[in-house]
Order: structure tokens, then sequence, then C-alpha cells
């Protein structure tokens, strides 16, 4: 050994290059924070979600397989440790169809599960979107997870104004997203027979077109034909536009504001990540990640530095 | 052995690599004149071993940056499994006790006996590929035949939540059935595992399909019918002749049906949770044949291996550096 070598820089070089080695051996890992997400998706089912007004590699789709394509490629943007669950709607309630789980892995089997989701699923025929909301809600609150719901805001048959669903029991009992599908002129519905080949679109006389449901609103200007046992919503013959369908945007805005949540228009799932990957949302979560690396590039510098070619001979 | 890296593009600085061939990293020291110095065999050794220790210890640093992994694996193995598929019933009905009645915290409801009973089946399966589907008015999909058994949980522990509708159980089975008409090859049992607490009247159509598709997918099926008091049993023959119909008795019907499907087929009448918990066990010990399974093997990280053997040549480094002489 030769104390003159103490002198030569590449000796401080090397020395810290080694302790570098050893450092990294002592503290292999760092704790960091980062955001992770819970979600359960309740996708709409109804009829109406079969209304053809979006657009996917310029070939019209259905609402349903614009959401289904949508819900796909948020899942891999969403960070690892998130979970995701899913739920389908109708009538009045909903159904989960798995509880949230960690989307890295289960990628697979969340992407399969989503695809799967069909309209013939559907239990019930009504689409009582509020009061599906609600039930939702109530299912759901206390399990830690947020409710992405995502529908096109057609009630059907129409709701009585006098039996609004009353949200006090649920309002900011669980943070969620109403996502509004469609759009907003207004499209034909497919019908669709036993075999589920579609038989033309509904017509003007399929479906109600106001609420017959219960007690009549009451006013004080007495309707046509009023009778109150016969004709408690009088005799005159309503008809509307319910057998199209598009986004009842003005509608799931007030429904959001009645329930604490946000409102959200699905136009593609960028837009749709940026909304739920929100700070509302995130949860922090610590998580080890890998510090080695950070010494390992200090090493190689010095390395370099000790081996770097010798410029002036 | 099979190796990769996370990262390919790390691989670049591999030429960093390359550094030490052009200056072995000791000290120079004036001399008037080289020529005069004779060579030495021992010390060109001694630069080139300095040189390829230093070029092994960057080439270490790299590859370690780089994630290099013994890549994912699969190893064909012969154990004991089954494929299986869980097809609950999520009729209104299943929100009751055995009781018929709505459950008051003394009795659970027959949704979640199941619920539970099946999860400690899904659990002792290790090595079975499982799927849940679910039926009521119409056939529901929760998840698809999977090894993930984390997947098959979630989708069990939801069916507890509010029951549906009606029980549309000819549905409910193509949907079942049509989980294996996606696999391609069969290797080991294929199983459905029905359960249910009430039946329903098979249309002719579905029941042309459903015969059609047990025979040719070999399926093997097995009905835990959770009974409740006073209902009639799987196989009660009613007093009066006039009754025997599949309308009236749809449970004795749907069972003789499935007898007659001509597939390996056992029924189960549980008129209380541990009956459940004892077909289970029954199924259990059955369903255990020898299966050819693919078993994964996760990727093995080396980079420790990598950090290690840098660390030791950048010692080695050192201590040659230490040794170096001085005129």
């Amino acid at each position: 050994m030769n104390l003159q070598n103490l002198k030569d820089y590449r000796f401080y070089c090397l020395s810290i290059a080694l302790l570098a080695m050893l450092a990294l051996f002592i503290k292999p890992q760092i704790i960091k924070s980062q955001p992770v997400y819970n979600f359960t998706f309740i996708v709409d089912i109804t009829r109406s979600m079969n209304a053809r007004d979006y657009q996917l590699k310029e070939k019209s789709v259905t609402r349903l397989q614009f959401v289904k394509q949508a819900l796909n490629e948020l899942v891999l943007k969403l960070p690892c440790q998130s979970k995701v669950g899913l739920g389908i709607f109708t009538e009045r309630n909903s159904t989960l169809l798995f509880e949230p789980i960690e989307v890295c892995s289960s990628y697979t089997e969340i992407d399969s599960v989503i695809d799967s989701i069909d309209w013939r699923m559907a239990w019930a025929a009504d689409s009582r979107i509020s009061k599906g909301i609600a039930s939702t809600i109530t299912q759901l609150q206390g399990s830690g997870s947020h409710i992405v719901f995502l529908t096109d805001g057609q009630e059907a048959p129409p709701v009585n104004p006098r039996y609004k669903t009353d949200f006090s029991d649920v309002k900011g009992k669980v943070k969620g997203l109403l996502v509004g599908v469609g759009g907003l002129q207004n499209v034909p519905i497919p019908k669709y027979n036993h075999q589920g080949q579609q038989k033309g679109f509904y017509k003007q006389d399929d479906v109600p077109h106001r609420s017959t449901f219960g007690m009549a609103p009451t006013s004080s200007v007495p309707v046509e034909g009023y009778n109150a046992r016969n004709a408690p919503f009088g005799s005159a013959k309503v008809s509307g536009d319910q057998h199209l369908t598009r986004l009842y945007e003005p509608y799931l805005e007030q429904l959001s504001k009645e329930i604490d949540w946000s409102y959200h228009r699905l136009e593609s799932s960028e837009l749709l990540n940026t909304a739920l990957q929100a700070a509302v949302f995130a949860k922090k979560q610590s998580v080890l990640t890998d510090f080695r690396p950070y010494f390992a590039v200090f090493t190689l510098m010095l390395l370099g530095l000790v081996y770097f070619p010798r410029l002036n001979k | 052995m099979n190796l990769t890296v996370d990262y390919p593009w790390v691989l670049f600085a591999l030429v960093l690599s390359f550094l030490p061939l052009f200056n072995n990293g000791v000290s120079h020291s004036r001399y008037p004149s080289i020529d005069i110095i004779p060579a030495d065999t021992f010390s060109i050794f001694f630069s080139a071993l300095i040189k390829v220790i230093a070029m092994a210890a960057i080439t270490c640093l790299v590859l370690a940056l780089a994630g290099l992994n013994r890549g994912k694996q699969s190893q064909e193995r012969i154990g004991y499994g089954a494929h299986i598929v869980l097809l609950l019933d999520r009729s209104k009905s299943m929100d009751y006790t055995y009781a018929g009645k709505a459950p008051d915290g003394s009795e659970e409801s027959k949704a979640s006996a199941a619920k539970r009973l099946l999860i400690d089946f899904i659990n002792k399966r290790q090595h079975d590929r499982i799927g849940v589907a679910g039926y009521s008015t119409s056939p529901l999909f929760f998840m698809p035949l999977t090894e993930n058994k984390q997947a098959a949980l979630a989708a069990v522990s939801a069916t507890d939540l509010p029951a549906l509708a009606y029980t549309n159980i000819s549905k409910g089975l193509t949907m079942g059935l049509s989980f294996f008409q996606q696999q391609s090859s069969q290797t080991g049992s294929r199983i459905i595992l029905m359960v249910s607490d009430g039946a329903a009247v098979v249309d002719p159509e579905s029941e042309a399909t459903i015969r059609r598709w047990a025979k040719q997918l070999n399926i093997r099926l097995y009905w835990i019918f959770m009974r409740s008091e006073n209902s009639p049993g799987l196989y009660e023959k009613p007093e009066d002749p006039r009754d025997d119909n599949a309308g009236a008795m749809p449970e004795r019907y749907l069972h003789l049906f499935f007898t007659s499907l001509g597939i390996p087929y056992k029924a189960y009448q549980a008129e209380n949770p541990d009956a459940v918990q004892q077909a289970i066990n029954d199924i259990n010990k059955l369903e255990n044949m020898p299966l050819h399974y693919v078993e994964k093997i996760p990727k093995q990280d080396l980079s420790t291996q990598c950090y290690l053997l840098a660390t030791f040549f950048i010692s080695l480094l050192l201590a040659f550096k230490l040794a170096e002489a001085r005129p």
C-alpha cells in the first residue's frame, strides 16, 4: 500500500462508489406516498342505452358500447393499488357484478367482465334513475368505494313530479360522479325481439309519455276531462318524445346537486380519467418504492469519472 | 433460463462499459522515456484485469438498472383441481332465511350462508380455475374462469347484496355452460356448481341447447338445492297425480331433467347451512381428479445479484487502487 495513492482523486471516487453501494444495501426502499383510487362503476343497461349516438373509429356505436370501451381504457390508466368494482343498473336498483379488486393484478378479469355487460342482463324493464342512485348509495355506503354512475338520464316511464326521490337520507354519504352518456339530439331507440334481433325502433305509441302512477299532480286549474276515479290525470291524449332518447343533461346536473356529487359528460376516456383522478377521490397511500437505482446511477457516474478517457496525453 | 429486462432502453448505457478500455484508471507518472522500460507480462496482465473488472462492474450496474430478471415462466404440472363455474341464484327468495323470513340477526339469509360457504370453498381450492355466474330473471356474468382467487372471491362477495327478481334457471344454465364454450381444449374436469333455493320450468328452446351443450362439453353438474321450509323437495311425489307436472313441482321436474341429461350429476338437498357445508365438502372431495395445469412462475428479479457483484468488483478496484506503485 502506498499512501501516495490516497491523494489520487480516483481513490476518492472509488471509495465513495463503494460507500454508495453499501448504502444501497442498507436502504434499498423508501416510502413514497402515491394517490390511489377506489371506484365502483355502475352502468345503466336500460333500453335507451342501445341508442346509437357515439362514434368509435368512424363507426356509430351504441352508448353502451362506448361506455364499455371507455371503461376498458380507463382501468388501464388507474395507478396500481387502485381498486375497481363493477355493477349494472336497471329498474330501481343496481346489482354488483364484483366488489372492488386491485386493477393491476386483475386487469384481464375486469376487462372481460366489462366486455360481457349486455342490455339483456336487465332483470326488469323500468328505468328509475333517481331511485337507482339512491338505492346504490344505500347499498354501497360504508364500502369505502366511490360511485361512478353512468347513465343517459332518461327516466322511463316519466316521473310523476309528486313522487320525486328524497335524497335527504343519502346526501353526502358517499362521494361519487354522475356521468352523462349520450348526445343532446333526440335519436330513436332500437327495439329487439325475443331472440335479440333488432326489429325497428320504438314508436310513439309504444311508450307512455307521462306518468299516470299514483295521485295526479295537484293544480288549481282542473285538467281537461278530469274525473277523480276514472281519469285523475285527465282524458287528453298526451304524446311526447319519450320514444326517442337524448342525454337529459339538465336533469342529471340537478340530480348531482341534490346528492352533492359532481357531473361529467362522457366524451372520451381521457376526459373521464381526468375527472376521476381528481383530489376528491384520491386516497394517499404510502407505497414502498425501489430506491436502489438512485445509488446505482450515482455509482455509475463516479465510475465514469474514474475511467473517462484521458484527453490530453 | 430466459433472461429479460424491464427497461430495454437502459441497455444503451452499456456503452459506458467500454470506457475502461481506453483508460485503466491507474495514475500516470512522468518518465523520461518509456522505451527503456522492459515489457512486463505481469503488469500487462494486471492492466487487462483491472479493465475487465471495471467493465464488469459497470455492466452489472447497468443490467441492474435495466431490471434484469428471469422472465415469467410457466411449467406444466399435474395436480388436483378442476374448472368450476359457480352458478348462483340471485332471486328475491335468497334474501330470506330457510324459514322463509327476513333475516333478523339470529339466522342468516340463504344468500349470505351460500356466500360464506362458497368463499370458504374457493379458499380451499388452490389449483382450480373458478368462474362465477348468476341468474335472476336474466343471466348475469360475474367473473370469467380464472386462476385469480381474489377476483373470484370479489364476485362471490358481491352476491349477498339485495337480490333481484325471479328465477330463470334455464337462462342461467345456458350462461354457465357458455363459460366452457369459449375454452378450446379440455384439461381437468368441468364442473357447474349450481346453488339455488328454487327451480323453474325449463323452456323447450333452452332445454335443447342445455342438452346438447352439457353432453358436448363434458360437464359435471352439482346442484345444491337450499330447501326452505314447506317448499316441495326434489324427491317428493305429489299426492294428487294432477299436480305432477313441471308447473306445479318445478324442483322435482328440474331434478328429473338433470338426471336425464346423461352427464354425471348429483343433487344435494340442503335444509340448513350445515347441510350446504356437507355438500360442499363432499364436492371438494369428489372433485380432486388429477388435472394438468400450467403453473405460472412469476419473474425472478436478479437486480440484487447484480448489485452484489458490482459491489464486489468495486471493492476489488479500490484494493488495486491502494496497491498502485508510485515512483
